[in-house]
């Protein structure tokens, strides 16, 4: 049975703008569950609704067995969130905002904790747990938020964008932590992202959302196969020669010749690629550069929305759907 | 009330962590006393001492004012905060953890209320210690301590949650800074806080009667002047003060936790 079923959710903010249209999709226990998105698709207002913060429009969703309009509080006794802001208190240590907030959910002094201390040290905060949060690093700061979000043991674990304006390095280690954390304490995670590899390196399956509307859903080996296979592109010596190599026959589609370029779509690169060189080698072919481009979910939100991510998140519909949402959310 | 206690503890460690905050509130009291009270200290003499209730001097007169307006002018902070956490995010996080909503609105009022006692003692001892300052000419009893004590924690408790409650569906920081300057300067000067009935155009006074500044500076300004001299009349007008602060504190109270648990969003 399904840890979450959102049904037809849907959340119109006053003014009129659509956030979220309709959507619906379920999560299974102890998944890792990806929302993947530009900014502005409608990604936090869900998560928004689904901790039960933000009371949706229209249609429902089953949090754990909990509805989350009917059943707000028992919704938000068993989960655990991470926003994309920082929110943790500058002013308080890191470990006095871990206690503060696990004394909202009822444990004892020695049960907090013992939990603060276990994820101090999963997220490697020990050392720097009585210094105050306003001396710490962005990294360190997704870190406490991480922590704060486990401290009561949930069954999910909301985590909005939770690489939000780090760089390319810290992302990479919080993965690690993220990961970790999974194999140590057994939690469904929902996670919201615009970035293409977090989704990829982090969730099992993934709903692509773009405008309020879920577009298509699948794992990541699933969606990226609904590209039909791989693109080998081949420079020739001369356009002779990209001409003879544009006649291969066992492309899934015709082959594209441009200049002393051919590009051929196979199946599956790994196996194709020995007959493309035994073709080349009958043909009298010799090939300047060979690139094999394995499909991307870049490539998968391209097909299925006209544009790229980062056209998306360019876009001035966009823009202002995002500013709009910041607004009304802020 | 769950999370009360915690969010208390924080507000209370982010109030005397933030030096500037702590000490401009621990000094204003200072400046209300030395300057305001002072201006008006030349006044004296018979006719003086009757315009002002028969207080000593100006400052025995006006102290009671003075805790009042304290209470209304610190009160005005906690509502800025709501703002802060609205801002910060911090909003959102609390309202998805599984605590009273109420709580996150109590929590900046207890924190206010506490502020708004240590500035009281304050604000008292300086009096004292300045020259021509505050007498408690006819003693200082126990009653007077109650009547000091109750119309404080009622009046900064009353105006801590009517602010709090502006803030709690407010997003925009001039807002309410706008809105709290429009309503303290009227409480205030449309009062008995400040300056004595005597002086006081009649259609101000009518309208200063229904002021719960002019009951808690009242209330308050019969014991310090009157002590344990005080008249049953004026103790029984000062018990009424004190009822109708207790009216309005309970109305306050119902309709802060009723607007928040149903009302507060990010």
């Amino acid at each position: 049975m399904s840890i979450i079923e959102v049904k037809n959710l849907t959340k119109i903010y006053p003014g009129g703008v659509k956030a979220v249209d309709g959507i619906s999709f379920s999560v299974e226990k102890n998944e890792i569950y990806g929302l993947l998105g530009p900014n502005g698709a409608g990604k936090t207002t869900t998560i928004k609704m689904l901790t039960s913060s933000l009371k949706p429009t229209e249609g429902t969703a089953i949090v754990n067995g909990k509805d989350i309009i009917k059943d707000s509080l028992a919704v938000r006794k068993t989960i655990g969130i991470v926003p994309q802001d920082l929110t943790a208190d500058e002013d308080l240590t890191g470990f006095e905002n871990m206690y503060m907030f696990a004394q909202f959910y009822d444990l004892s002094r020695a049960e907090a904790l013992k939990q603060i201390d276990k994820l101090l040290d999963l997220l490697e905060l020990t050392e720097a747990k009585d210094r105050y949060v306003k001396g710490y690093s962005g990294g360190m700061r997704k870190r406490l938020e991480l922590g704060i979000g486990l401290l009561h043991n949930p069954e999910i674990l909301f985590l909005d964008e939770p690489t939000l304006g780090l760089d390319v390095q810290t992302r990479t280690r919080m993965w690690e932590y993220i990961k970790n954390i999974v194999k140590a304490m057994g939690v469904t995670i929902i996670l919201t992202s615009h970035y293409l590899e977090e989704i990829d390196a982090l969730a099992d399956r993934m709903s692509i959302i773009d405008k309020g509307k879920i577009i298509i859903t699948g794992t990541s080996e699933e969606l990226k196969g609904s590209l039909k296979g791989d693109i080998i592109s081949i420079i020739c010596n001369s356009q002779e020669q990209a001409q003879a190599l544009s006649s291969y026959p066992d492309g899934i589609e015709p082959p594209v010749l441009k200049d002393s370029e051919v590009r051929l779509s196979v199946e599956n690169s790994d196996k194709d690629l020995a007959k493309i060189f035994k073709f080349m080698i009958e043909r009298k072919v010799t090939p300047l550069t060979i690139n094999v481009h394995k499909p991307s979910l870049d490539q998968v939100f391209i097909k299925y929305t006209g544009r790229t991510i980062k056209e998306a998140e360019g876009g001035e519909d966009a823009r202002k759907t995002a500013m709009n949402l910041r607004r009304l959310r802020a | 009330m769950s999370g009360l206690i915690p969010l208390t503890v924080r507000e209370l460690k982010k109030w005397y962590r933030s030096p500037v905050f702590f000490f401009v509130g621990l000094i204003q009291p200072f400046f209300w006393i030395g300057l305001f009270g002072s201006a008006f200290s030349g006044g004296g003499g018979a006719f003086g001492s009757i315009a002002l209730d028969n207080a000593k001097n100006y400052i025995t007169f006006v102290i009671a004012g003075v805790l009042t307006t304290t209470a209304l002018f610190t009160g005005m902070f906690s509502g800025i905060n709501i703002i802060w956490d609205r801002r910060l995010g911090t909003l959102s996080r609390l309202l998805a953890s599984p605590i009273s909503r109420s709580s996150i609105v109590f929590s900046k009022v207890i924190s206010s209320i506490a502020r708004i006692m240590v500035q009281v003692v304050i604000l008292i001892a300086a009096a004292l210690v300045i020259p021509n300052g505050l007498e408690f000419a006819n003693g200082f009893t126990l009653f007077s301590a109650f009547v000091i004590v109750s119309a404080t924690l009622m009046i900064a408790f009353i105006f801590s949650s009517l602010f709090s409650l502006i803030a709690v569906k407010m997003r925009n920081m001039q807002t309410i800074f706008g809105i709290s300057n429009l309503v303290s300067l009227p409480l205030m000067f449309a009062s008995f806080a400040l300056f004595p009935k005597a002086f006081m155009a009649g259609w101000l006074e009518s309208v200063a009667v229904w002021n719960p500044v002019s009951w808690s500076a009242e209330a308050m300004r019969n014991v310090i002047i009157n002590g344990s001299a005080i008249s049953s009349s004026l103790m029984y007008s000062t018990l009424g003060y004190l009822f109708y602060l207790a009216i309005l504190t309970l109305a306050v109270l119902v309709l802060t936790y009723y607007v928040t648990e149903k009302e507060i969003r990010e």
